[in-house]
């Protein structure tokens, strides 16, 4: 097998600093995808290689990086893919970087209620498919809440105060989840710093690499805002 | 109170640290990756009923169990609870379905008779000319977002948890495990951390970090890999009704079906390679029970080590105890101040966490109980609101 480049924007703090990319050659195998080579570089060049993981299949949402320029999980990102040419890694934009490809996430965390559902319904639910003794279908939420769609949004990047592609999709799906909140959340997408603030610039939904496409729901948020201000309710 | 250091933040240092913080000790956890990088976060979901294990270690099924509904307790935000099947492909698999009725049943694990044809409703991608079916309270878990609801609750408790810490060597005075030597991968700086009691929860590398203090031991990495396909093609576990071996369990999540898995036995965690044939046989296998699979794109590839104990038969790794062990380095080697936390399952993380408490209120004179079992979880989402975002 082929060597390919990593070139990694390393960053520590008084160390490396300003960040600055580093080239590590790694070594390809089957199915190999940008993760499965940051672990590489870590057990045989840099032992002190920071960088977020957990399941390595899309589930978590940890790994989220810039790669190529693009925000992508490392996890679903096949090295095999990527074509010619070092592959070059950066951490995810919008984010404070806590060192090389580890970014502190509390400000996407601190906007996302920690009551609104991560399980729904199961879309398949017909009565012939629910086991005895089950009593619904349930599955959990197409968000793995990785911030691909904060790191891509303009919006996001110009203003800290925007709620982002991913809570106004959040709010989106707890309204469905929960009806009887729906007044409450609608006016809380309804914020200045909400629905309002999207520029449709739809790169949210271009990066998701969860097929939630937040644009979709940013959309169903501002008709459902539009509607209740014709009718007087806002 | 006594200060506990834990070395490894996977789902048994995460549930231990909670257990710890309950009870009133100073607890610090360091994790060398981000938490639950390791093994922990790797498997295929499955939030066992026990039934898996029943026809062959009915101490490790009735314990899964046990703490499957426990977990469906403590964190629903993190379980699509929708049961499985185990579906007999032969007149083969069907003989066992008696035997593993019965088996499970002993271990106090309800499972309900299924005929074919109520089989292919709940679950229509299944081969149509499957012969019978049983029904047992499986689940999927989310590997991440539900042992990170034990580490949420631990910090908020009080344990400090430090990801991108890694141990170099434990220390020892007087023949004591006295701390260890932490360097923090952020900052470049090694500081000695002293505790009253260290605990090596880091799963396959346990055994290297008992080496830096002179001791061993008895775990040996036994990887396997996974294969999700593209599509949701089940909402229901679904295992193959034979005695458990390679590619016969189905596990859904979200928009993916992940086949697991395989086995076979490594030397060292940090170097394993993956068979070349693993993944289009597991396809293979996986299509047996649910024909559709061979025709979806494969969404993801990839392994995970499992802490597997050395306690007699490895001939059989598939087979062997999933069982876990609470090692007092005192009694096995005469040296104090270090416990090993090693083996086990995820699903079996708050047993195991309460077994290791118990044994450190013993050697610390502290009769408290464990209220794990009964105290709720907070969400996921606190630990990263709080706390400094690199988890």
């Amino acid at each position: 097998m082929p060597d390919v480049t990593f070139r990694i924007l390393r960053f520590k703090p008084g160390r490396i600093d300003p960040p600055a990319y580093v080239d590590f050659p790694v070594r390809l195998a089957p199915h190999m995808t940008v993760l499965d080579g940051l672990d590489q570089i870590r057990r045989d060049q840099a032992p002190g290689l920071m960088y977020r993981h957990c399941c390595h299949h899309a589930s978590c949402g940890t790994c989220a990086c810039i790669i190529n320029g693009t925000a992508s999980l490392a996890c679903m990102t096949r090295v095999a893919d990527l074509g010619e040419g070092p592959v070059t890694l950066a951490p995810l934009t919008n984010y404070p970087c806590v060192g090389d490809l580890a970014v502190d996430m509390r400000a996407f965390y601190k906007k996302m209620d920690d009551r609104w559902a991560n399980i729904r319904l199961c879309e398949n639910a017909t009565a012939d498919r629910v086991p005895p003794g089950v009593g619904q279908l349930m599955r959990l939420e197409n968000c793995i809440e990785c911030g691909c769609c904060v790191a891509s949004c303009p919006v996001s990047g110009a203003s800290q105060e925007f709620f982002g592609p991913a809570v106004l999709a959040a709010i989106n799906n707890e309204m469905r989840n929960r009806p009887c909140r729906g007044e409450k959340l609608l006016q809380t997408a309804a914020d200045q710093r909400g629905a309002p603030m999207c520029r449709r610039h739809l790169n949210c939904s271009r990066v998701c690499p969860s097929q939630v496409y937040p644009a979709r729901h940013i959309a169903d948020l501002l008709r459902a805002i539009d509607d209740k201000k014709k009718s007087g309710a806002f | 109170m006594e200060h506990i250091l834990i070395i490894g933040g996977g789902g048994t240092g995460g549930a231990l640290s909670h257990d710890l913080a309950l009870r009133g000790f100073h607890v610090t956890l360091v994790e060398k990756g981000s938490l639950l990088s390791g093994t922990s976060g790797r498997h295929h979901g499955l939030l066992h009923s026990g039934a898996r294990y029943a026809l062959h270690d009915v101490e490790t099924a009735a314990e899964c169990y046990a703490e499957n509904q426990i977990l469906r307790r403590l964190a629903p935000q993190a379980i699509e609870p929708n049961d499985g099947l185990f579906v007999a492909l032969s007149d083969d698999d069907m003989s066992y379905q008696k035997d593993f009725m019965n088996r499970c049943r002993s271990a106090g694990i309800p499972v309900r008779c299924v005929s074919a044809a109520k089989a292919l409703s709940l679950e229509p991608e299944l081969h149509p000319q499957i012969k019978g079916a049983v029904q047992v309270p499986d689940g999927t878990m989310d590997a991440w977002r539900l042992p990170l609801h034990f580490f949420a609750t631990a910090k908020a408790n009080g344990a400090r948890i430090y990801p991108f810490n890694q141990v170099s060597a434990l220390t020892r005075n007087n023949g004591r495990v006295t701390g260890a030597k932490v360097k923090d991968l952020r900052t470049g700086r090694t500081r000695t951390l002293s505790a009253d009691v260290v605990v090596n929860a880091t799963g396959p590398w346990a055994g290297r970090v008992a080496a830096t203090a002179g001791l061993d031991v008895p775990v040996r990495p036994g990887p396997g890999v996974m294969v999700s396909m593209a599509g949701r093609k089940c909402n229901m576990v679904i295992n193959r009704l034979h005695p458990a071996g390679e590619g016969d369990i189905l596990v859904p999540q979200r928009r993916q079906t992940i086949i697991g898995t395989t086995i076979w036995l490594a030397d060292d965690p940090d170097q394993v390679q993956p068979p070349e044939d693993q993944v289009a046989s597991l396809i293979g296998m996986g299509a047996r029970l649910m024909p559709v699979l061979s025709k979806e794109p494969v969404h993801a590839v990839w392994w995970a080590s499992r802490p597997l104990l050395q306690n007699g038969d490895m001939e059989n790794p598939m087979r062997s105890s999933r069982g876990f062990a609470c090692i007092d380095h005192l009694e096995r080697d005469g040296v104090e101040g270090l416990i090993s936390l090693i083996g086990g399952k995820a699903t079996t993380l708050r047993a195991m966490a309460r077994e290791a408490a118990d044994l450190i209120c013993r050697k610390t004179g502290r009769a408290i109980a464990c209220f794990t079992a009964s105290t709720p979880l907070i969400s996921y989402r606190k630990i990263m609101q709080t706390a400094d975002g690199w988890i």
